[in-house]
């Protein structure tokens, strides 16, 4: 990212932690004004709706005008070769296009420069799997690698140049990907992220990173974590997930034996325990999200490998259960001093946006409802801001 | 952990912009010595009572020979009068107006109440079929107590549920009458214009009344979808000339009507409704491949430039 584009995600940290602060009640709309004076914004930024339409109606135009230039230069013929040609070098103008809006244009969560960046990714990941595979006619298992391999490359590029944390959760994951082809890529797995999390949480709350980029290793983060939980996994134990990946070339991963399958089976316990044991003594939300995820994905494991009880037996004693533990859970963190205990709180804070509209966002696609109302409680503040958006990034993306 | 934020919040407070009193909370907040888990106890809370709610009806299902169907129906009624019992007691005084959620369960127990009761009352027809060939009406038993329940606790999600249960009653009551007497997805797709019609109709009145007026938006938006929705699904069909006017029409109509009143969801599916229609009107007139993918080019270059310039005007907020 530009120096410009960090100080810009910067400020509009700050006055995006302002909006929720005013949101809940703790200042006043010309205290939220100061502050925005404070903390000017020079970026052109639109809102939710306005993003999700241009973003889409930018990908329209884009794509329809390399369709359009396709049949110019290639007719009817649908030559692979051009189709290549055409789209690495379309790739590399949608990427100069990114970047003159996110530079010169000053662009930020305005939906066509993140179009026209999605596209111009695409663009070239779909030049290089012509290349591996038709062009250089290269075995599944290496084809894969090196597509694997470009795409993280790629993804991890755009990230850090134009600060989108979506891409580089989409770069750790092509890595693992990559990783995933080599022999022992299970092995990798497991060994890789358990390195380099503590890093990776260092790295996002770094105060000397820009708040896109912190979003960006929180992202690698979560990704990461998902990943070593996949390869501890039984079930993906069982049915040689990423040894797959590998297979397609001949190319075997792990030796298969009893002593692994109830390492694993044990591991797929523990790992969601210790994820949510350091989510609980750190604080930290990406730890406690994959925790509680996790721990969900190995009960449902569970259930899948030993019959415990009929189905709707587990449904309705674990949807009692969760409840219950909710309210129990509720009331403790109420029964500490100002409604606290080691830090937490179930006290309606100030929320991160985006955490909250994700979280809403689940719950509402489940049921297709509104989210319920707000609390009757004073609301206080959990502290907004920077975590998932600013320079040309948002979860919102 | 927001370094730039608790870094702004000492400068704010010497500034004086911000007050004093407030920072150290903030500061917390910002350097993560305080996190709320409120949101996720809610969405835990959620799933709980999907779980629960979807057990029982497996419980229904799989053991109606075992149990004894009056054990079943008496048990369901019982735990949907005990949800009911407890909202009940926790419940605020009912007003016209929006009410605070008493408690972090209340919303989810009321939700579960009424899934439990129309669990209650779905088994109950399937099993002594009081209704007979008149089942779908049981819908509409469920929509109005939903309906009720909502106006009563002041739930959205008990209202949306409401309003999706009374369109599901529609469909269900025409699927039946449609085949013996019109095409069964004529009426369908009539049908589901006209639910939507009335739920927008019924946002107006909610607003224009004053009374739970906060209802609104569910409302509307969900009426505008299935209108939209059902014109929608005429594109593929032989009358789709008429259809496709009709979406055109609709979608540019809402659109500009969304412009005026700054409603932006409502604006996002008149655009895309419209611009839908008019593509299939455009495509379905040449079916060349350069034409279609020079249109979708040209149109949604110029559409891009409109909705720049329809973005300053309406000023969404970030």
């Amino acid at each position: 990212m530009k120096a410009d584009a960090v100080e810009a995600d910067r400020r509009e940290a700050v006055r995006r932690a302002a909006r929720s602060w005013r949101q809940a009640g703790a200042i006043d709309e010309a205290t939220e004004a100061a502050i925005a004076a404070a903390y000017p914004d020079d970026r052109a930024r639109v809102g939710p709706v306005f993003r999700v339409l241009l973003f889409v109606f930018t990908l329209v135009a884009v794509n329809g005008a390399f369709g359009f230039g396709m049949l110019l230069v290639d007719g009817f013929r649908g030559s692979g070769r051009t189709f290549a040609v055409l789209a690495f070098v379309y790739g590399l103008l949608l990427a100069v296009l990114t970047e003159w809006q996110i530079g010169s244009g000053r662009r930020c969560q305005g939906g066509t420069e993140a179009a026209t960046s999605f596209a111009a990714l695409g663009s070239v990941l779909g030049a290089t799997a012509w290349i591996v595979f038709e062009g250089m006619d290269l075995r599944d298992a290496p084809a894969l690698a090196v597509l694997f391999l470009t795409a993280a490359l790629l993804l991890a590029g755009a990230a850090w140049r134009w600060g989108y944390p979506l891409y580089a959760g989409a770069a750790a994951a092509a890595l693992l990907g990559a990783l995933g082809t080599l022999p022992g890529g299970r092995i990798l797995w497991i060994v890789l992220p358990a390195l380099a999390a503590p890093f990776l949480a260092r790295w996002a709350d770094a105060a000397r990173l820009p708040p896109a980029h912190r979003a960006s290793w929180a992202a690698v983060l979560v990704v990461a974590l998902t990943g070593l939980y996949v390869a501890v996994h039984l079930g993906s134990f069982d049915s040689s997930l990423i040894e797959e990946l590998s297979d397609l070339n001949t190319l075997r991963g792990m030796p298969r034996n009893e002593l692994l399958r109830w390492l694993s089976a044990a591991a797929m316990a523990i790992v969601p325990l210790v994820y949510l044991g350091i989510g609980i003594r750190t604080r930290r939300y990406p730890f406690l999200l994959v925790g509680l995820g996790t721990a969900v994905a190995s009960l449902v494991t569970l259930r899948f490998y030993v019959h415990l009880a009929p189905l709707w037996v587990v449904l309705a004693a674990s949807g009692a259960a969760l409840i219950l533990l909710v309210l129990a859970l509720r009331r403790y963190l109420d029964s500490g001093a100002d409604k606290e205990r080691g830090g937490f709180t179930a006290e309606p804070l100030f929320e991160d946006a985006a955490r909250r509209r994700l979280l809403e966002a689940g719950a509402a696609v489940v049921s297709l409802s509104p989210e319920a109302r707000d609390l009757r409680e004073e609301p206080r503040f959990t502290g907004g801001g920077g975590e998932f958006g600013g320079g040309g990034a948002s979860s919102d993306f | 952990m927001h370094p730039d934020v608790a870094d702004a919040i000492p400068r704010l407070v010497a500034a004086g912009i911000l007050p004093p009193e407030r920072a150290p909370l903030l500061l917390r907040v910002a350097r993560r010595e305080l996190v709320s888990v409120h949101w996720e106890l809610r969405a835990l809370l959620y799933a709980g009572v999907l779980l629960l709610t979807g057990g029982v009806g497996l419980l229904v299902k799989e053991n109606l020979d075992r149990i004894g169907p009056v054990a079943i129906a008496v048990g369901l009624g019982l735990a949907a009068a005990a949800a009911l019992a407890w909202v009940v007691r926790a419940a605020p005084p009912f007003t016209w107006g929006e009410a605070p959620s008493p408690n972090l369960a209340f919303d989810y127990m009321l939700l579960l109440a009424v899934l439990l009761f129309a669990a209650e009352l779905a088994y109950v027809e399937v099993q002594f079929t009081p209704l007979d060939a008149d089942w779908g009406w049981h819908l509409l038993i469920v929509a109005a107590v939903a309906a009720l329940a909502a106006f009563r606790f002041d739930s959205r999600v008990v209202f949306s549920l409401a309003l999706s249960t009374f369109a599901a009653w529609r469909g269900v009551a025409v699927a039946r009458l449609g085949a013996v007497v019109w095409g069964r997805e004529d009426l369908v797709r009539w049908n589901a214009i006209g639910c939507g019609v009335l739920f927008a109709g019924l946002g107006l009145v909610l607003v224009r009344t004053g009374r739970k007026a906060h209802f609104e938006p569910v409302a509307v938006h969900l009426g505008w979808l299935l209108i939209l929705g059902g014109m929608a699904s005429g594109l593929g069909r032989d009358s789709w000339m008429g259809w496709t006017c009709a979406l055109l029409v609709t979608g540019t109509a809402l659109a500009a009507g969304a412009f005026q009143f700054r409603r932006f969801p409502l604006f996002a599916f008149g655009v895309l409704a419209g611009y839908a229609a008019l593509s299939q009107l455009v495509l379905e007139i040449d079916h060349a491949e350069l034409v279609g993918c020079f249109w979708f080019f040209a149109s949604a270059s110029l559409l891009l430039l409109l909705l720049i310039v329809a973005q300053r005007r309406m000023k969404e907020p970030l």
